[in-house]
């Protein structure tokens, strides 16, 4: 099974800001004239819910893709992961602005501590995930998904180079192609988009749910503790997994604060830390002045935050009294004094 | 004292605990980054703020974010009260911040009581007596990296 083509899958911006728009059609427009490139259009990835057209869509792209969003790439990566639409994340050349060139260095240093559990029963394919808010010349954009095609079409030809005496002597068209675990839906999405339009686009309604970044979660199971709205749970190998998305409480980022690792995200979070932005741009080896800046204590937010959800619920405050991790116990040589807890942020930095 | 080099402080303006100063200007109290905060977080990349004018805050409700060359930061309330107008020049260029910290560089006016802010002697002590604090905070940060 050689891939011919490069799926490419923008995912709109929530709301109708016509700047957003226009980049969108711009970069739609370019891409259908490109050869090499499947193209299809989903609203916002963050909003699409199970049976969605366009999750149904993704779901059954095969092979390599690039998915384009409004999203820190980290978000979106592994928000598809969690919906079962995996692979391995491809690199990409597209930076955040003010980013200098002095960050890939630390980049380099920040990817030396894979310390996560990480994703299981990953496709061998690539994602990449570029943000829309990264460039505002949508040529950047073209020309980034050219380069990864070629990336790619130098992969596949390998592949292909390989595989070819196989398929010679079968002689048989494996068309569905069996390495991928997702039963392709049409078996067609190479072949152009297989949806109708229409439904690959309606607008869904807005979600609200945390993402594990797992190449950072330690399965500690602090958010589990923390929840007291039965977001998480548990799957068969025992890996903490969000498993009632929507249970989940509109605007209560709350667990992410409690993450030791910083690894839940909320896309939609206005602060660029919690909704996933790049690690070396944001807590790379730049220092967290908020507790100068009269920031309080972080765990001390998210009970706040945890509270206000649960009288809104007509349920009891809590406050620190229950789901709050001892943090203290696996911190070495830091003084005991208040600012241990943001020194406990600076795990983000630990190589 | 506080490094080698010491950050001016007008004399004329008040000051808040997380380091904003603050003018009346046409009875609009106005904020702006003190040269202490500016020479922490050096240039400044990125501001976002996250209420509306007209929005009500508490002392010390998060307002916004900012991004700079050596840091990133929450942005909190210096006092409590309604957030009036935002300085859009800054918005639109941060780069005052920078240049013109005390005057073009301000960030946003607010209505609000001010007597809880300091007058530039006592912010001057304020720092001294915090600067320990601080720049254990910094180096924790730095060698944090380095376990």
């Amino acid at each position: 099974m050689s891939q011919k083509k490069l799926t490419v899958v923008l995912s709109q911006a929530q709301g109708k800001d016509p700047n957003r728009r226009a980049i969108e059609e711009e970069i739609a427009a370019a891409l259908l004239m490109e050869s090499g490139i499947d193209l299809g259009i989903v609203p916002a990835l963050y909003d699409l819910h199970e049976g969605h057209t366009g999750r149904l869509y993704l779901e059954g792209v095969q092979g390599d893709m690039v998915v384009i969003s409004w999203l820190y790439p980290r978000a979106a990566y592994w928000l598809l992961d969690r919906d079962g639409i995996q692979g391995k994340l491809g690199e990409t050349n597209i930076k955040p602005a003010g980013n200098n060139d002095d960050e890939d260095e630390e980049e380099g240093e920040e990817t030396k501590r894979p310390k996560g559990i990480g994703s299981v029963k990953v496709q061998d394919r690539f994602i990449f995930c570029l943000d829309l808010r990264d460039a505002k010349d949508h040529r950047t954009y073209v020309e980034e998904i050219r380069r990864i095609l070629s990336e790619c079409k130098q992969r596949w030809d390998a592949a292909t180079a390989d595989l070819k005496p196989a398929i010679v002597q079968l002689g048989m068209n494996i068309s569905p192609p069996a390495s991928n675990g997702t039963l392709a839906l049409n078996g067609n999405s190479a072949n152009g988009v297989p949806f109708l339009k229409e439904e690959m686009l309606k607008i869904p309604g807005r979600r609200w749910y945390p993402v594990i970044d797992y190449s950072r979660c330690t399965n500690c199971m602090e958010c589990l503790d923390f929840c007291l709205f039965g977001v998480y749970g548990v799957d068969s190998l025992e890996r903490i997994y969000v498993d009632n998305q929507d249970s989940c409480k509109k605007g209560c980022p709350a667990c992410s604060r409690v993450c030791p690792e910083q690894a839940i995200m909320f896309p939609d979070y206005k602060s660029p830390a919690i909704a996933g932005a790049p690690v070396g741009a944001i807590s790379g080896l730049k220092i967290d002045l908020t507790k100068l800046f009269g920031g309080g204590d972080a765990l001390v937010i998210a009970a706040k935050e945890r509270d206000k959800e649960l009288l809104r619920d007509g349920r009891d405050a809590v406050g620190l009294s229950v789901g709050i991790p001892k943090r203290q116990s696996d911190k070495k040589d830091s003084p005991k004094d208040d600012l241990d807890n943001l020194m406990d942020s600076l795990d983000t930095l630990e190589i | 004292m506080m490094g080698k080099y010491a950050a001016a402080i007008p004399a004329d303006l008040y000051y808040s605990r997380n380091h904003f100063w603050c003018r009346v200007v046409a009875g609009k109290n106005r904020f702006g980054f003190s040269s202490y905060a500016i020479k922490l977080m050096q240039d400044v990349y990125f501001l976002d703020w996250q209420v509306n004018a007209g929005d009500k805050v508490a002392l010390l409700e998060q307002i916004g974010h900012i991004e700079t060359s050596k840091a990133v930061s929450d942005l909190f309330a210096p006092l409590e009260g309604t957030l009036l107008y935002f300085n859009p020049e800054v918005l639109a260029d941060p780069s005052a911040i920078n240049v013109d910290g005390y005057d073009k560089g301000w960030l946003f006016e607010m209505d609000g009581i001010i007597d809880s802010l300091m007058d530039a002697t006592s912010y001057h002590v304020f720092l001294e007596e915090n600067w320990e604090k601080a720049q254990r905070m910094l180096k924790g940060k730095i060698n944090a990296g380095d376990d």
